[in-house]
């Protein structure tokens, strides 16, 4: 087992290096000078100075290149051009909003997906399992924004049930932090419920044809306890996987669902970003984003060989 | 995700060159679409958007761009069918229109990624070795930029545009056909036709492009079906938060953006721009389903 996460481990450091070399070649990419694009249009040029100096942008771009990435290994992602806050510092407060965001829509999202998945493959090809896909397919098809859109035209607009944007801090007044994330969390929660159903159902179908299923029918066991206490326990392991590979879709579904309930988090500030030019805050969410998972479905992989004796003991699977 | 990479691709009607082939095929896409009429429908919906998209000019008779001071946010009518937006324009055509550029942008960026992606994967996975490990790393790292977050990166280096975000869209795509592609590749190039085919003293280049290709190109359109719609709803996602097309332009995208500061006195600009974007990559989806159905003959 040593090995296999040995190698994946260097397989991740890898992937972490190529994505520092993307974004700084990208970065690199943008017309005009690089010490003009680091610092702002309305930099002076002792601020041109400055920034030149700090990357050492009179160097080739190899040095430039580890000069930047040691800056950015420290937590040194520059400044914002806009706020002249540090990269890092303005992430850090923002993150927490998006984090909370994921966290409800995940948690919805398994509420959703979960028992539809199980009811789907156990009662298979009935009625159930028809509507179940169908409500996934149009879970997949629905645009995130648009449902968003409609929500706040019924929800708020029409009923008048809950705010349609701002934002209240979770520590400040818990209750109304809740009413105004309930909506953006369900909408950001739709594609992931729809993508884990359709997981669920597959790995409950293929599980519940095992032998060790039928041994358990066999001994007597009540269907339930067999479906939830041996079946759903090794369905949810691909479940898991899917998970850690639909954080980046989650990301880039925050980044959407922010910009339409107004909600002052990590999406909305690289929407910002770009459209002021802001681009050492565009390079840090977009290297942070991508790192984070990498790091993130390292994560899930350790976990996941450590938790299933079969990957344990057979040494892993192949690939990244 | 998408199809599993894993399960062997058998020869296909599709492909073979016996005679008689082309009929066997009509008659296995009545079978399956008559079996499957949702994935039937789904077709024939995107059938209709294709058309509505080439024959926009003629379907929408009112100017899409043309403004009207005295028409501005009207409910609908008979003349405005899906009313008027703020700035008076006729919703029903700027929907009509908008399909040609959500087409363009669906159907271009996913065969760039095509384009791109596969000959790449094909080189890895017949070659194998370092270069294999070395194309695998950077599909890895591309990878791990969420989709949209690499879409709107890449717009930011080349400007919001339509060719831009198509083009962005399709560079994101880019390492799931490069990993597809591969995976088919490893299977197939093991099977007895490639090596016979070999031992008989077939260069590389024949072996890909005769032997090896043919087979996985079932695998490749059915990821493609299920693609384009994700890369439609992108284009709506870049277009809504203004780095995709930009106004006057009609995408169903900026509309939307237009609609929702007038959610509470002119709804009907948010229904059906919406509507739209929903049916087509519901129908793509649909067909798609349908479309693996029909390629995969162990199923029928």
């Amino acid at each position: 087992m040593t090995e296999f996460l040995v190698r994946r481990a260097f397989i991740s450091a890898v992937t972490l290096v190529l994505i520092s070399l993307i974004v700084f070649t990208g970065v690199r990419m943008i017309p005009g000078d690089p010490a003009r694009v680091m610092a702002g249009t309305d930099a002076d040029a002792a601020g041109l100075e400055e920034v030149r100096e700090k990357y050492g942008l009179h160097d080739p771009i190899p040095v430039q290149y580890v000069r930047w990435i040691g800056l950015a290994l420290r937590g040194d992602l520059g400044e914002s051009i806009r706020t002249r806050q540090s990269v890092a510092w303005t992430v850090a407060i923002k993150l927490p909003i998006t984090v909370e965001l994921a966290c409800l829509a995940l948690l919805i999202a398994l509420a959703l997906a979960i028992p539809a998945g199980v009811i789907a493959a156990v009662r298979r090809n009935t009625a159930w399992d028809v509507l179940a896909s169908a409500a996934s397919l149009c879970g997949v098809s629905i645009p995130n924004f648009w449902l968003g859109i409609m929500l706040i035209l019924l929800v708020s607009v029409r009923l008048g049930w809950l705010p349609a944007s701002g934002f209240v801090p979770l520590f400040e007044d818990p209750v109304a932090n809740v009413k105004r994330m309930l909506m953006p969390a369900l909408v950001l929660g739709t594609a992931l419920a729809a993508v884990l159903m359709r997981q669920t159902r597959n790995a409950m179908i293929e599980v519940l044809s095992a032998d060790y299923i039928r041994t358990a029918r066999s001994k007597g066991l009540a269907g339930f306890a067999v479906v939830v206490r041996h079946a759903l326990r090794n369905a949810l392991i691909p479940v898991v996987t899917i998970l850690g590979l639909q954080m980046g879709a989650l990301m880039g579904g925050a980044v959407v669902t922010e910009s339409i309930f107004v909600l002052p988090g990590f999406g909305r500030l690289i929407v910002e970003a770009v459209f002021t030019r802001d681009y050492p805050v565009v390079q840090g969410v977009v290297l942070i984003t991508a790192s984070s998972y990498v790091l993130i479905n390292l994560l899930v992989d350790i976990s996941y060989t450590v938790l299933n004796p079969r990957i344990r003991i057979g040494g892993g699977v192949d690939g990244a | 995700m998408g199809p599993d990479a894993a399960s062997p691709i058998y020869p296909l009607a599709l492909t073979a060159e016996a005679p008689g082939a082309r009929s066997g095929f009509l008659v296995r896409t009545w079978r399956v679409g008559r079996r499957r009429p949702a994935a039937l429908a789904g077709a024939v919906v995107v059938l209709l958007f294709g058309a509505m998209a080439l024959g926009a000019p003629w379907i929408a008779t009112t100017d899409p761009v043309r403004t009207d001071w005295s028409q501005i946010r009207k409910a609908p009518t008979w003349a405005h069918p899906f009313g008027t937006d703020d700035l008076g324009r006729d919703g029903l055509s700027r929907v009509v229109w908008g399909a040609r550029i959500s087409m363009q942008a669906g159907v271009f960026s996913i065969l760039l990624a095509i384009a791109i992606g596969v000959p790449v994967g094909l080189v890895a996975g017949f070659y194998r070795g370092a270069l294999d490990q070395a194309i695998m790393r950077l599909t890895d790292a591309w990878l791990a930029f969420p989709f949209l977050i690499l879409a709107i990166g890449l717009v930011t280096i080349l400007g919001p545009s339509l060719t831009n975000a198509t083009l962005a869209i399709g560079l994101g795509a880019t390492p799931t056909y490069i990993r597809l592609t591969r995976g088919l590749v490893l299977s197939t190039s093991e099977e007895d036709y490639v090596h016979g085919a070999r031992a008989l003293g077939a260069g590389d280049v024949r072996l890909m492009a005769r032997h090896v290709l043919p087979n996985i190109v079932s695998a490749i359109l059915v990821q493609a079906t299920v693609a384009v719609p994700t890369a439609i709803i992108a284009e709506a996602v870049l277009s809504f938060l203004g780095l995709g097309v930009q106004p006057p332009a009609p995408s169903w995208g900026t509309m939307l953006n237009a609609a929702q500061q007038f959610l509470e006195s002119a709804p009907w600009m948010a229904y059906w721009p919406g509507l739209a974007i929903f049916m087509l990559a519901l129908s793509f989806n649909l067909a798609g389903d349908g479309l693996r159905d029909l390629l995969d003959p162990r199923d029928y």
